[in-house]
């Protein structure tokens, strides 16, 4: 062992650099990230879960959904629209600054597009592109917007609206960002899928609501009971071979609620300083599946 | 590691290859030039702000989007909506009898500023006339500005002066500071009768 001190100290050299990579330096970076306000809405973001979902997460994690759904939407890129949201006093100037601005709406019918705003001008150009149309675009009191689209598979899916970075999971413990994606991604299923009586459906049957769906079902989540005197108001609306026998109900226990309660406030859909996008709400969507798009 | 025999290493040829050949060299100046392009483009130089697609902070601030509004009142719209809005309401008005309204108020919209930044830091005693109308609660309002910086408290009284169809200038932190400086005198609340006396 002539090199063992050598042998030691390479060791210990290669493991101290990973850690000051690893584990030293984003704890520097990020251990104290908080609540910000957002650049845009001026509200606080993200919002600390209320107490029903924050023991979802133990369901969550217990019933190991992280296993075949991610919560991390990926963005490949970013694109400008420049979109018209006034054309002002001087209708002539502005139609010819839109020529100007993009030849190709010359052939279009201009004064059916200057009145049904707002109207797109450019889509899907660089800024630099977008900065030089906007030096195109002047006429008197003509007002334009240049919007920020994300782009990349991920939200052409409608999974998410940006990519999610560091803020989204303050106040996550553990995060449970999920490596494979089996099922869809969940990083916004709360903005998605708001509607809490059809998470509870597509936990107690997955294909009763997504056809083809390869979800296994969670029915140990929910009690299948006589009713009592009153049936009762959260028993699930079950039809065709999923009803119950006549005098039973399916009533979800508390940990199907808290499971839903945690799905619901999943929601990275604010604009943030780390990743601006100007898009608007999309309506929220009736499946889950990539499908049925 | 025995002692060799040194005499056929000892003087070496000046004119044989050297030991690492200079291609070799060549090759990993070469992977370090790409290495070197691809860690600018992709790494966003670690900053803890900067995510894919950006690739550092020059470009992500191309890309942000026009704010609210103008910062102060941003952030004195959360301040209010916080801690005043509990009495004040949202919208700015008030609670009958017992809050008054600051939306259109006479007080919130007076020229100066010194005035009215006397309320929020001192706290309200007894009653006071407002559009009219006499508010009057228990205890008086508490000093609910006190715990704020100058800046944050000129936020909050520029979001009161310049929301709800109020239009009166915007306060300066130089203001709530010549408030401030009344402190030692003047420890309690004010009354209405006392605010009068001092200059708009």
């Amino acid at each position: 062992m002539k090199y063992g001190p050598l042998v030691f100290l390479a060791a210990f050299f290669a493991l101290s650099t990973s850690w000051f990579g690893f584990v030293l330096k984003p704890q520097a970076d990020l251990g104290r990230a908080q609540q910000e306000t957002n650049v845009v809405s001026s509200l606080l973001y993200p919002q600390p879960r209320p107490g029903q979902a924050r023991q979802g997460v133990d369901v969550y994690r217990a019933d190991g959904c992280f296993y075949c759904h991610s919560q991390q939407v990926g963005q490949t890129g970013v694109a400008c629209d420049v979109v018209l949201t006034s054309p002002g006093t001087n209708l002539t100037a502005a139609a010819e600054a839109v020529v100007k601005a993009n030849p190709m709406l010359a052939r279009a019918n201009l004064t059916e597009f200057l009145s049904k705003l707002p109207a797109t001008v450019l889509k899907n150009i660089t800024r630099d592109e977008a900065d030089a149309a906007l030096k195109l675009l002047k006429a008197p009191e003509m007002k334009v917007e240049v919007h920020i689209v994300p782009t990349g598979p991920d939200i052409t899916r409608g999974w998410g609206r940006r990519h999610n970075v560091a803020e989204d999971y303050v106040y996550d413990w553990p995060v449970m960002l999920g490596s494979q994606r089996v099922g869809p991604d969940l990083a916004n299923v709360g903005a998605r899928l708001p509607d809490a009586n059809w998470q509870l459906l597509h936990l107690y049957s997955p294909q009763g609501v997504v056809k083809d769906s390869t979800m296994p079902s969670f029915r140990f989540l929910f009690e299948t009971r006589k009713i009592g005197r009153v049936p009762a108001t959260d028993a699930l609306q079950l039809t065709g071979d999923l009803a119950p026998p006549a005098g039973y109900e399916v009533v979800p226990k508390p940990e199907a609620q808290e499971l839903v309660a945690y799905l619901l406030s999943l929601n990275s859909d604010a604009p943030l300083y780390e990743e601006p996008f100007t898009a608007p709400a999309p309506a929220p969507a009736q499946t889950n599946s990539i499908a049925a798009k | 590691m025995n002692p060799e025999p040194t005499q056929s290493h000892q003087h070496t040829d000046a004119n044989a290859e050297p030991a690492v050949p200079m291609w070799l060299i060549g090759l990993m100046m070469v992977l370090l030039l790409l290495g070197a392009i691809y860690f600018d483009n992709s790494s966003g130089w670690f900053d803890t702000n900067v995510y894919a697609p950006f690739h550092n902070t020059a470009e992500l601030e191309r890309y942000q989007l026009p704010s609210a509004g103008n910062e102060q009142v941003v952030l004195g719209k959360r301040l209010f909506e916080a801690n005043c809005a509990l009495c004040h309401n949202n919208d700015g008005m008030g609670k009958a009898g017992q809050a008054p309204p600051l939306a259109g108020s006479e007080w919130v919209n007076a020229k100066g500023s010194f005035r009215v930044a006397h309320i929020p830091q001192f706290g309200l005693n007894g009653p006071i006339d407002v559009k009219g109308q006499t508010y009057v609660i228990g205890a008086g309002m508490a000093p609910m500005g006190a715990q704020y910086t100058p800046d944050e408290l000129a936020a909050v009284l520029t979001y009161v002066r310049q929301a709800w169809g109020n239009n009166a200038p915007a306060v300066t932190a130089e203001t709530i500071s010549k408030v401030r400086a009344d402190m030692a005198s003047h420890p309690q609340q004010y009354t209405a009768e006392e605010l009068k006396k001092l200059p708009e």
